[in-house]
């Protein structure tokens, strides 16, 4: 058997099996909440689990179907792969089919190596501030979590003085977003824990503890943060840091910044990235 | 190390046994493929015959007994006329199951032996790439993986013809139950590739195909579900997502129903393992179910993963701020948020949440363009469907989709 044809036979099983062990491991390793929303776990898993008897089952099956192949039957099932390339396997032995083959194996070849690379040399990681960038923060008005935060908004609302320490930073936007006034949120104390991310317009005073909202997974995240105005702060927490910051909301002093209401700090602690960096 | 690879190979010979059922012994252990006379009427369910009911007492035996105990007890000085199990399994070893052991310790070892400095000169924009198409390919690999095991259901599990011997004759009418399938079939796009493909190799037409391909996302009942709790009744978005969708699908399926050659729709590579299933007989179920997967991921993987690394970096190189920005204008935002679905690919079972969380700033037409076209039409989707459909045919099949969409969103915006 040619080797094109070799890879071409095995590039699907192993392609799915690098994903199953990345899968399995970020799941047993409890990493896979960097990837995707928690509700699809236990699906995510069952089906690593399912795909693993298949996989196992066909890497005994294909070589008997490889025997067929050879056999002089003719069209042995596993012998074809779908894809466009295969074609390339019937055609006369010309210069230019065998190029072309040979690119269409160097090809597949390099979508294994460029997974196992991404998927289990790169350590997991969650998203960073150039996502931020992308997305501008809290352009979304999450009202996901409806029940609790419009009850929150609702109850909270001027005059209220129901508890809001265990708001996090997803909630607090979403009421700074919602635009209850400054004069509700004056002099009303937070704690919030998000990783450091800089104000885009007034990047020396104002920094933002964020936070990714996901959907469905990585690729949907969308920031959420509260301003913390803190003049100098980029000299003693790095961007992408995580903070844990104790502090007041007020009027904001910065003149570039577009936030309104900041909170003013008085204590900001760094801490280790949390195991379960995104908010749902 | 020795006996470990013994008693694999042992294993391998009755996983070979059990599952596949040599019907001509004296071919040694080895399968091989005996095509027998395709039944040309289905007739029925028949009970088949258990996989070990067929093999002589003494391969039975030897198949139930502990495999270890028995190697131990076959002596090297072993009368002539029967051969040890060592001399019956080792011209017929298979390396496959013991690479694919090898190839697992390997991965286990890459992941547990990388320092996690490997990355450090990586810019954040390059971590995010990685980042956001790890994301799309673990999101979406469970999807592709129950897609092929439903399509090994139909393809090889159900009774020939059991799904095509129930739909109605009349064209029209059949399109109409095959958009209604996805009900059943509650799978989100990425899974929909491989059933398709499987639902063509079983008899379907590609026309049909086409129409079950770009329903079953929407009509499946979890999108129905969380759409429904996403936005209830309001502005007619439930509605439109669910009648728009149907309509664009019927309406794909029966502009590619009136192509002479509906063949020259699907790429060769496609178009040959059609003809060779075809010709495949329904029998080694349990074989054949593997013989596809290795099949079906040969296509679907390379797919996507380069689906998910497009995905990655256009997430990277395009701003979301320019689409957001546009989302309030009546025309814009229509545009805007097909753009916004095509770039973000997300799965159509949750992308009325996602797009609630921008629900103050765009419009309801916007919004049902936007829920109509991402399951049909995204990045990722194209990827997977160049598996099957020739790049011509999905250019088609994409300008077609994306003007119906934006007619529909154009129209709620306008007109409701």
């Amino acid at each position: 058997m040619s080797f094109s044809r070799l890879v071409a036979r095995w590039q699907g099983l192993a392609l799915s099996l690098v994903g199953v062990v990345a899968t399995v491991w970020l799941g047993l390793s409890g990493q896979l909440g960097l990837y995707i929303h928690p509700r699809y776990f236990v699906f995510t898993l069952i089906m690593a689990a399912v795909a693993v008897v298949l996989i196992v089952g066909a890497f005994a099956a294909v070589p008997a179907a490889d025997d067929d192949d050879h056999a002089g039957h003719g069209h042995g099932p596993g012998a074809h792969g779908s894809g466009s390339h295969d074609a390339g396997g019937h055609r006369a032995p010309g210069g230019r089919s065998r190029l072309w083959m040979l690119t269409a194996t160097a090809a597949s070849i390099l979508v294994v190596v460029a997974a196992v690379v991404a998927l289990l040399v790169v350590p997991p990681a969650t998203l960073t501030s150039s996502t931020v960038e992308q997305r501008s923060i809290n352009s979304a008005s999450t009202t996901l979590d409806a029940n609790r935060t419009s009850g929150g908004v609702g109850s909270a609302a001027p005059g209220g003085s129901d508890d809001t320490s265990a708001y996090t930073v997803k909630d607090w936007s979403l009421l700074l977003r919602q635009g209850v006034g400054l004069d509700w949120f004056d002099g009303r104390s937070a704690s919030v824990t998000g990783f450091v991310t800089p104000d885009a317009d007034d990047p020396d005073n104002v920094f933002f503890v964020a936070r990714f909202v996901v959907t469905c997974c990585a690729v949907d995240a969308q920031p959420v943060g509260v301003a913390v105005y803190e003049p100098g702060w980029q000299s003693s927490y790095p961007t992408d840091s995580w903070v844990s910051v104790d502090g007041t909301f007020g009027a904001d002093p910065s003149v570039l910044s577009t936030a309104n209401i900041v909170l003013t700090p008085a204590s900001i602690t760094g801490i280790p990235q949390p195991s379960d960096p995104y908010v749902y | 190390m020795i006996s470990f690879v013994r008693s694999l190979t042992i294993l391998n010979d009755i996983l070979n046994d059990c599952l596949f059922t040599p019907s001509n012994l004296t071919a040694g252990w080895a399968f091989r493929l005996q095509e027998p006379p395709r039944r040309p009427v289905y007739t029925g369910w028949e009970p088949r015959e258990g996989p070990l009911s067929r093999l002589p007492t003494e391969r039975r035996t030897h198949v139930s007994a502990p495999p270890t105990v028995r190697a131990k007890a076959a002596p090297a000085g072993a009368p002539p006329g029967a051969p040890t199990l060592r001399q019956l399994t080792r011209s017929e070893f298979n390396p496959a199951p013991l690479v694919g052991i090898v190839a697992v310790l390997v991965l286990l070892g890459i992941r547990y032996l990388t320092p996690p400095e490997v990355t450090a000169w990586m810019t954040d924009p390059a971590r995010d790439f990685v980042t956001l198409s790890i994301s799309v390919v673990i999101e979406s690999l469970p999807f592709v993986f129950l897609g092929i095991v439903l399509s090994s259901l139909v393809q090889v599990w159900l009774p020939e013809g059991f799904l095509l011997r129930r739909l109605p004759k009349n064209p029209a009418l059949r399109r109409l139950c095959i958009s209604l399938l996805g009900v059943l079939l509650p799978v989100c796009e990425c899974g929909n590739v491989p059933l398709a493909r499987g639902l063509i190799m079983s008899g379907l037409t590609v026309a049909d195909s086409m129409t079950f391909l770009f329903a079953a996302p929407i009509i499946n009942p979890i999108t129905i579900i969380t759409t429904y709790q996403a936005f209830g009744f309001n502005d007619g978005i439930l509605v439109s997502r669910i009648v728009g969708g149907l309509l664009i699908a019927n309406l794909v399926g029966w502009i590619f129903s009136r192509h002479p050659q509906p063949e020259s729709l699907l790429t060769p590579g496609f178009q040959e393992t059609c003809a060779v299933d075809a010709a495949t007989p329904r029998t080694h179920r349990a074989r054949r179910t593997f013989v596809q997967f290795s099949q079906e991921t040969s296509a679907m993987m390379p797919a996507l993963f380069i689906g998910a690394g497009i995905a990655g970096l256009i997430q990277v190189a395009v701003s979301r701020n320019i689409l957001l920005a546009l989302g309030s204008n009546p025309v814009w935002s229509v545009l805007a948020l097909m753009i916004l679905a095509f770039v973000v690919a997300i799965c159509s079972n949750v992308d009325a949440f996602f797009i609630l969380s921008f629900g103050s700033t765009f419009l309801p037409g916007g919004i049902v363009a936007f829920l109509v076209f991402g399951p049909m039409i995204d990045v990722k989707m194209l990827a997977l469907l160049r598996t099957t459909f020739t790049a011509k045919t999905l250019v088609q099949v994409s300008i077609l989709i994306a003007m119906c969409a934006a007619t529909l969103g154009l129209a709620v915006n306008y007109v409701f």
